[in-house]
């Protein structure tokens, strides 16, 4: 289960930095890594049931559907148009990664 | 010191997380579990698939100096087996060949067989098997005035095809696999498929809409369970009337303490059938008369029984005064007085008094409209 959740969290905090980097500079392999890692994120959260990570998904979903435009407006010519997509998906991004630490703070509680 | 507090703090919000999962969950949400669960088979054959799309996407990229669309085009044309060509820039290269070659030694394998995984898990597996059970429990929340039926036999089985014959919505519960295969080919409309004595499944069942509830389970102890569970959650005897049956007179007896409406005893109920018989040896008409009015198979005719509650403008009135036969069309055949008696020579003048049940018969759409009457402005 660790191990999982540090896949998890690795490819979410994947998502949000390269967001972030691409939303400051934007490079075309940044954005492509960015839709990657964030897709990866959303189908490891697939089958989730409890509710924090139901939340997970959901947020990652939302970021999902706005980097996947993002990816293919930016290569159509609109940079601009890519870069506000992908500031919504950075907050999406944001909510995943305090999901995430809410879900580690009551877990560790739990087993504590 | 700060330490100790930390850690009874800890202690609190432990308890009160274990106090949270104590708490059993709706039927419906527990299915809804169980369907993002299953989402879980789907997360190998999808990552694997997402893997080979990104490795194809980013190194036609690197072929191409950041062609994205013609990348994943052309990823998509590879593993998918259409091969339209070398549509990509650099493709064409020794270094695009040797990039392909692996790509579609590597991706096709991959995408025909998570796409046979996810269309399997989706048309064959439980995703759509628990779409529809979770549907069918959203429209189990829907009806009202309903009969629960808890347990599926060749009573059971009798008894549905009467309610379906009077348009009575009904939901069965039975986990049993040999009860289950005979609610599918008796096309029940709506059936849960758990323990009838299941607070979860009795709740999901619309126990607090619902006006019937039939304990019929082949056990006894099952059908104790089943009243008392039901008792609980609808403790009103008016409300929700429950109905079971029992070997024996003193067991029935029992069920009726625990909180039954009426208990019938099988073999006594065939005795007085064919005893019933043998009292109008000429034919049969009158006990088969008698029976399928009270049955519901004379289609034509309906008796039905009304109880003067205590505080009903019905009280101390005569029967010509209400005058049900002129205004509805159906008729006070005899009363039930309160201490027991049968009085049948019932007229105009009879005086109805609290506690009494009065017997109307009639058509069952006349019948339908002076018990609403009943109901709304009566009581």
């Amino acid at each position: 289960m660790r191990l999982k959740k540090i896949m998890t969290d690795f490819f979410i905090l994947m998502a949000l930095t390269t967001n972030i980097s691409f939303i400051f500079s934007p490079n075309p392999y940044e954005l492509v890594i960015t839709v990657i890692a964030n897709l990866t994120a959303t189908i490891l959260k697939l089958g989730e049931g409890r509710i924090l990570a139901t939340e997970m998904t959901a947020s990652s979903l939302v970021a999902d559907l706005h980097l996947v435009p993002a990816a293919f407006i930016y290569f159509l010519g609109d940079i601009q148009e890519a870069v506000s997509l992908a500031i919504g998906a950075l907050a999406a991004n944001i909510i995943s990664i305090l999901l995430s630490i809410v879900e580690a703070i009551f877990s560790y509680l739990s087993e504590e | 010191m700060s330490k100790l507090s930390r850690s009874k703090k800890i202690k609190v919000i432990r308890k009160k997380l274990k106090l949270r999962k104590k708490k059993q969950k709706p039927l419906i949400e527990e299915y809804q579990s169980k369907l993002i669960e299953s989402l879980k088979e789907i997360r190998v054959p999808l990552i694997l698939l997402h893997f080979s799309m990104s490795i194809g996407t980013l190194g036609y990229m690197l072929l191409s100096g950041g062609n994205f669309i013609d990348s994943v085009y052309m990823t998509v044309i590879t593993i998918g087996t259409i091969g339209f060509g070398e549509i990509v820039k650099g493709s064409e290269t020794p270094i695009g060949r040797i990039f392909t070659t692996f790509l579609a030694l590597m991706g096709i394998g991959v995408f025909t067989t998570s796409v046979t995984v996810i269309v399997r898990l989706f048309l064959v597996g439980d995703i759509l098997n628990l779409l529809k059970y979770i549907r069918m429990l959203r429209d189990i929340e829907k009806l009202k005035e309903h009969a629960i039926v808890c347990g599926y036999n060749k009573t059971s089985a009798w008894l549905v095809d009467a309610l379906r014959r009077r348009r009575i919505e009904f939901v069965v519960i039975d986990s049993r696999e040999e009860a289950l295969k005979y609610v599918q080919l008796h096309n029940i409309k709506h059936y849960i498929a758990e323990e009838p004595f299941r607070k979860s499944a009795l709740m999901a069942a619309g126990i607090n809409k619902a006006k019937y509830l039939i304990a019929n389970m082949e056990d006894e102890a099952k059908n104790i369970a089943v009243i008392v569970t039901a008792r609980l959650l609808e403790p009103d005897r008016e409300k929700l009337f429950i109905y079971s049956t029992a070997p024996t007179d003193g067991i029935a007896q029992k069920l009726e303490e625990l909180g039954a409406n009426k208990v019938i005893v099988p073999d006594k109920l065939i005795a007085n059938r064919i005893f019933s018989y043998m009292l109008h040896e000429a034919s049969g008409f009158v006990s088969d008369l008698f029976d399928r009015i009270a049955y519901g198979e004379e289609a034509e005719l309906e008796i039905v029984e009304v109880k003067v509650r205590e505080g009903s403008t019905l009280a101390s009135k005569k029967l010509k005064d209400v005058d049900l036969r002129r205004v509805y069309g159906v008729t006070v055949v005899g009363i039930r007085r309160a201490d027991g008696s049968l009085e049948l020579t019932v007229s105009g003048d009879t005086q109805v008094e609290e506690g009494d049940t009065l017997l109307i018969l009639g058509s069952p759409s006349n019948i339908k409209k002076a018990m609403s009457f009943y109901r709304e402005v009566i009581k």
